[in-house]
């Protein structure tokens, strides 16, 4: 709620008015009314991070005697009046910067390259990056295993030799969220013969106790245990052995 | 106004995969990906046929080893329905008991039942009253009570397998 007891806003969006909850940043709200705004270091699951600077909007309010400015709109909170443009030659303008230097970081993300054509922009013009892989330190990676509590995963070094790296390996659970939740596909996990590599480790993943199926890393498993209060035996079987046997229970309870 | 549920009578069940091929037609579009359905049939020992799918349990196992809070219980439909905030851990998948909720590797997504927004269409297509969405239960002469999937009298309370 806001200082005034209301719980919504009026604001407007590309000249859309819209009433918007209290507390709600502008990329929400605008995504949530289908106003498309681009962004890659957001994700809904986890802190917004204000990184990538593609989700940049431009905003004002009526007294503001035409002054404008631009701001991340992952992380700027609606406010009664405002004013927000998703699509001015100014926010078009930053987005290309952003997708030209990104394309420079990284010019073998298909991702980018993607969305890079979709400005107009095919190649970089800027100095490409040499041996480059696809990170574009968006941090969601990072994020997304702080939010799971293994906290295994940073980022190093600063300036341009700023990368991300798991520094303690032993921190990791070997979940492999973040190689899944990875918007380029940066973080290589293989899976084979029982055997999860992933961040330079190999995890023996526990098997199904009855149809032999892996199910996950034992401190996965250990872990969501630990943080969910639940008994460790409610990890012990796959979800196809389980469904198979909450089946039979059916008919059993059901037949007698 | 009183709400319509999803009524499972396993023993009703002949086993003819109806249930499958609509839920993974209406979920993915696609006829051919019967593995992506989220609720199965079984024929059993003895000849026995089963079917099951989400339980859409009170004090839900899955809702509580999610750590971005990305199964959320849709008020009107009862259902636990997971949002956008998922960030692919699959402690749900691993920690349901009843194995209700999985993971999509082609589409890189967790699927669960969402009772098709309150319009299932496992329950449509079931020819024989194993699944029904009704708001009571069709009386039955061989069981008291059919069981409504939601308040399963022993979702959660059952000793775990």
């Amino acid at each position: 709620m806001s200082d005034n007891g209301k719980t919504t806003v009026r604001m407007t969006i590309d000249g859309r008015s819209i009433d918007a909850p209290v507390g709600a940043t502008i990329l929400e709200v605008a995504r949530a009314n289908g106003i498309d705004i681009p962004s890659l270091c957001y994700h809904p699951g986890v802190e917004a991070f204000g990184a990538c600077r593609l989700c940049v909007v431009e905003i004002t309010k009526p007294n503001w005697e035409g002054w404008k400015k631009l701001v991340t709109s992952c992380l700027y909170p609606v406010e009664e009046e405002l004013i927000v443009s998703t699509r001015s030659e100014e926010v078009i303008e930053n987005r290309r910067v952003v997708l030209d230097l990104q394309l420079a970081r990284v010019p073998d993300s298909d991702v980018i390259r993607q969305m890079a054509a979709k400005y107009g922009i095919h190649d970089t013009s800027y100095e490409k990056r040499k041996d480059a892989d696809t990170c574009i330190m968006c941090t969601i990676c990072v994020r997304v295993c702080e939010a799971i509590g293994a906290n295994a995963i940073a980022t190093l070094s600063r300036g341009p030799e700023k990368y991300v790296d798991v520094p303690n390996i032993d921190a990791c659970i070997g979940c492999g969220a973040c190689a899944l939740s990875c918007p380029t596909d940066a973080i290589p996990m293989t899976e084979e013969n029982g055997v999860r590599h992933i961040w330079d480790k190999d995890f023996e993943l526990v098997r199904c106790e009855v149809s032999g199926e892996p199910i996950g890393t034992p401190e996965q498993i250990k872990h969501f245990a630990e943080k969910s209060g639940l008994p460790e035996s409610y990890f012990t079987k796959s979800d196809r052995q389980r469904k198979k046997e909450t089946a039979a229970d059916l008919a059993r309870v059901m037949l007698g | 106004m009183s709400r319509k549920r999803l009524f499972v009578t396993p023993y009703r069940c002949i086993d003819c995969k109806n249930c499958e091929v609509a839920c993974s037609f209406v979920h993915t579009r696609d006829p051919r990906k019967p593995s992506l359905t989220r609720v199965r049939s079984y024929t059993l020992r003895n000849d026995v046929k089963s079917v099951v799918l989400c339980l859409q349990c009170d004090d839900a196992a899955c809702q509580r080893v999610c750590p971005t809070g990305a199964l959320e219980r849709d008020p009107e439909t009862g259902a636990i329905n997971r949002n956008d905030k998922c960030i692919l851990c699959k402690a749900c998948t691993i920690a349901c008991p009843f194995g209700n909720i999985h993971f999509d590797p082609t589409n890189v997504e967790i699927v669960k039942c969402d009772v098709c927004e309150g319009d299932p269409a496992c329950a449509k297509y079931c020819p024989t009253g194993a699944l029904v969405w009704a708001e009571k239960p069709i009386p039955d002469e061989k069981v008291e009570e059919n069981v409504e999937v939601r308040t399963l009298p022993w979702a959660m309370t059952m000793p775990v397998r």
